[in-house]
């Protein structure tokens, strides 16, 4: 089933939630809503959903127009943040509960009860009250819950977020897996940007109601539309400047850094952009297109990388990742160094 | 470096530091073992042994045979399970349209609902019965206008008593269903709206069930309340009810066969009030729906024809509620009121009566009931603070302790102390029956939890952490409670106590059994003033009990919001 929000727009008193959003989500795509707090995600989500009233533009799902319906005739499978157990239920109960309400023979009801928590691997659990499970069990149920009424579109929002962080990443690979398998049309919302990386399609990163980038994960990381987007899916460093030479391929800019040749840009000539480098592409007394010279200030041991914070000429610090520290002999603080970034992995951005 | 001085006296110190909490926590256990667990077995030994003193079942058999007592179990449980009823339909319907819906008055009829509470029962049945009683100005009105011959009989009866116990005792009910539902996570009724759940369904699978917790507390006290009130039905002319017949029993002191029944009857209601308790617990403990919820379900705004609707029902509710009101007041100050709609005449003459003339009334409410506060506060401050802050052994003992005296029908406990407390006091050479502080003593105890859980709430409320910041800057013990806790919990003691001090000036049930001469309460007098005939002085100390509890309630809601629902749970 396939997602299209034309102008979806929400406001609550003065202030615009969701600001003429438009998306096109594809049949049995995992599409991720990606934003700080208060940007509009979930808001946007529980328009999806029903719960939010939508104030302009329109929702279809397939051929479907839904904004005006009420949830229950949207055909969606949610899972809250908190799960929404009902805590008076047991877990056969939760499952079944929409099964009974569509008035289905107890044999057919048995038989999807029996397939939901075999999906989620939770057989044998029927008769178990919520409060008797643990974060991760509640969370399946939950999602065997939603499944059960083979939903159009399956609707999650920060599944994970109550649970712990091994499990989190085991239940997030289990998601994934089940939702390929089903091929169900599924919108997810995350703030923790690893999550929306490793298991979306595509994702939308949003800013204060309105979506800056629409990308699959790839492409977000390694081409972010705008400085929000670098800054806030994965690290950056940001070096402020004015875009003095462009040619096919490259482009030159003046920094308090000397100047800096960069990959290509939309900036034109006599701009001031801001650069992106990732710390992973900044390499220590390497070969690269650009050279710096600085101290080491910080260094932050993580076990499978090593973070130096590079206090260079102009002041400006510089974040370096050094990939196999196993084989790196650590700096002391006030160390000189000549750091090094090649300039294809130097994004020019407007500064915004 | 420490001095001498200094080194010498830490032993004594340290001993002083373990030794006086362990006999402050003893005093506590002491207080409770002998003013209430002691008269509680008291009153089942005696249920279960015969004037020989052997324990026997023949009491209980006696009862048994007893077709008349038969029957007044029967009328007292079908009472009690009619007033449930009654009180969760109104409760309920009432809790729903303020918490879900936005109408009109809505906020006004909130605090409206409260009106019931501050009236004591034995005020609000006076007030009906000059209002809808045979001569009652409801009847008069009826003769005058349709020309009916007899009187409707509104209120003496049965009927009457479950009318008038339900106009008193739903609040019981909204409040804790209030507060339930407006705990209820909002997404749990969006996750039944998505699966195809909504309307009645939804309220009725999800909504609903999901309140229980709260519900079954208020339920359970309505139940225990009409179950165990004399004063109410004894007044409407009901006899036939093991309330009434508990206190007829027990008040005449000549028979002793009678009297034997009376304690059957009571320890009867102690055993029910028990087995209550634990079947609420086990069913409360194994359904903890409480959940952190930081958002709350949408008010739904009503339809003009919903709100008139909405305004309409409370407002014959809230109208009915004050007929007691309107009664007690008028008779407080008419006169000649006697087959007229309404008095003839108005006079201060039983105001002047009730304060000038005779103010003991007056001054032993009060001198009782602060004491009883002090009680109060002494022992259930310390009592909020073991079940909140510490792991000593027992705890869960007086934690339910502390809940049996909310479900112990003060008639029970009345009767208990009498028994427990008639044999004479070592060095004094009388009864603790015939020493006045006895009263103080029963209210403290009939009232300790109101403040005990004030306290306990609030005290959670104060995270432990707060408490050890201040002690890694150096307070110790007593100094950190005392500059940080008691400072953020003062409030919430204060509500507690104040509604103990409200609840111990109504308090008709137990004082009755125990007052003597010289020591009548208002709702004493009121009583004997209301059976004596003297129905206009009876009105005039209500209107006085009345005031007393308004000015408590507002203080109350002041300072502790519109939340009292915990109060009853």
């Amino acid at each position: 089933m396939k997602i299209a929000l034309r102008e979806v727009t929400k406001r609550y008193g003065t202030t615009t939630a969701v600001d003429r959003v438009s998306l096109d989500i594809g049949d049995g795509e995992l599409f991720t809503l990606l934003g700080p707090s208060g940007c509009g995600k979930t808001t946007l989500l529980r328009m999806l959903a029903g719960f939010a009233a939508v104030d302009g533009g329109e929702i279809r799902f397939g051929d479907r127009r839904v904004d005006r319906l009420p949830p229950y005739e949207r055909n969606i499978g949610m899972v809250f943040q908190n799960y929404a157990l009902w805590p008076h239920m047991t877990v056969r109960g939760n499952v079944t509960y929409g099964l009974r309400l569509r008035k289905l023979t107890a044999a057919e009801i048995a038989r999807r009860l029996a397939g939901g928590l075999a999906k989620v691997n939770l057989s044998g659990l029927e008769d178990r009250y919520p409060g008797q499970l643990s974060g991760g069990q509640q969370q399946r149920v939950a999602l065997a819950r939603a499944l059960v009424l083979n939903p159009d579109i399956l609707l999650l929002d920060e599944p994970l977020s109550n649970l712990d962080a091994k499990i989190r990443v085991q239940v997030r690979g289990e998601i994934r897996a089940l939702q390929r398998d089903l091929g169900i049309t599924t919108v997810y919302v995350t703030h923790d940007q690893e999550e929306a990386l490793s298991l979306s399609d595509r994702v939308a990163v949003m800013r204060e109601g309105r979506v800056q980038q629409v990308a699959a994960p790839k492409a977000l990381y390694e081409r972010p539309a705008n400085r929000f987007v670098a800054d806030f899916v994965g690290t950056n460093n940001f070096i402020p400047g004015v875009v003095r030479e462009r040619a096919d391929g490259h482009a030159i800019v003046e920094t308090p850094l000397g100047r800096v040749r960069t990959g290509p840009g939309d900036v034109a000539l006599g701009g001031t952009c801001v650069l992106a480098v990732r710390p992973e592409n900044v390499a220590l007394d390497g070969a690269g297109d650009n050279r710096v010279e600085g101290r080491i200030r910080l260094a932050a041991y993580l076990g499978n990388t090593l973070r130096y914070d590079v206090e260079t000429v102009g002041g400006l610090v510089l974040k370096v990742d050094v990939g196999d520290p196993w084989r790196h002999e650590l700096l002391p603080a006030g160390h000189g160094v000549c750091v090094t970034f090649p300039a294809a992995a130097t994004l020019v951005l407007r500064d915004d | 470096m420490k001095s001498d001085g200094t080194l010498a006296a830490a032993p004594a110190r340290r001993v002083m530091a373990t030794a006086l909490p362990a006999l402050g926590v003893a005093l506590l256990w002491a207080f409770l073992a002998v003013f209430l667990v002691y008269p509680l077995l008291r009153v089942f030994y005696d249920a279960f042994s015969n004037e020989a003193g052997r324990l026997t079942l023949e009491n209980f058999v006696a009862f048994a045979g007893d077709a008349f007592y038969r029957r007044s179990l029967w009328n007292s449980l079908l009472l009690g399970l009619g007033t449930v009823a009654a009180t969760s339909i109104l409760g309920i319907a009432i809790a729903l349209l303020l918490v879900r819906y936005d109408f009109p008055g809505r906020q006004l009829f909130g605090y409206l609902t409260l009106i019931p509470i501050i009236s004591p029962p034995l005020v609000g049945v006076l007030g009906f019965t000059f209002i809808m009683g045979k001569a009652g100005t409801v009847n008069i009105l009826l003769e005058d206008w349709l020309g009916l011959a007899k009187p409707i009989n509104f209120v003496y009866g049965i009927h009457g008593v479950l009318l008038v116990e339900t106009l008193h005792l739903f609040p019981m009910i909204t409040l804790n269903v209030v507060d339930a539902l407006s705990r209820i996570d909002p997404s749990l009724e969006e996750a039944a709206e998505s699966v195809g759940s909504r309307g009645w369904r939804k309220l009725c699978t999800i909504t609903l069930p999901l309140t229980t917790p709260g519900y079954v507390a208020g339920a359970l006290l309505v139940f225990i309340w009409t179950f165990s009130d004399f004063a109410t039905p004894l007044v409407l002319g009901v006899h036939d009810l093991l309330a009434s017949q508990a206190y007829l029993n027990i008040v005449q002191f000549v028979d002793r066969r009678l009297f034997r029944m009376g304690l059957v009857i009571s320890a009867l209601m102690v055993a029910l009030a028990i087995v209550f308790l634990i079947a609420a617990r086990r069913y409360v403990a194994i359904k903890d729906y409480s959940s952190l919820s930081y958002s709350r379900v949408a008010r739904r705004r009503l339809g003009p024809l919903g709100a008139a609707g909405a305004v309409t029902f409370l407002s014959a509710v809230m109208a009915f509620s004050f007929v007691p009101y309107l009664g007690v007041a008028l008779a407080s100050v008419g006169r000649g009121w006697s087959m007229t709609p309404f008095p003839v005449r108005y006079t201060g003459l039983f105001f002047e009566r009730v304060i000038v003339e005779t103010p003991k009334y007056i001054v032993n409410s009060f001198l009782y009931s602060a004491l009883a506060v002090v009680l109060c506060i002494v022992i259930g401050v310390p009592i909020a603070w073991i079940l909140a802050r510490t792991r000593l052994p027992g705890r869960d003992t007086l934690d339910g302790l502390n809940t049996l005296i909310l479900a112990v029908p003060g008639t029970a406990i009345g009767i208990a102390y009498i028994r427990a407390f008639h044999t004479e006091l070592p060095w004094l050479g009388i009864p603790l029956t015939s020493l006045w502080i006895i009263l103080p003593i029963v209210l403290a105890v009939r009232r300790l939890p109101y403040t005990v859980r004030g306290s306990y709430a609030s005290l959670l409320l104060v995270h432990r952490s707060m408490e050890e910041a201040a002690a890694s800057v150096g307070a110790r013990g007593l100094r950190s409670f005392g500059d940080v806790t008691l400072p953020l919990i003062w409030r919430g003691v204060l509500v507690g106590a104040l509604f103990s001090f409200m609840t111990s000036l109504q308090e008709a049930s137990a004082v009755l059994f125990l007052s003597l001469g010289g020591w009548e309460t208002i709702p004493v007098g009121i009583f004997a003033f209301y059976i004596a005939g003297s129905a206009n002085e009876a009105a005039a100390l209500g209107v006085i009990l009345i005031a007393v509890a308004a000015v408590s309630v507002l203080v109350i809601n002041r300072l502790a919001g519109t939340r009292m629902g915990g109060m009853f749970g």
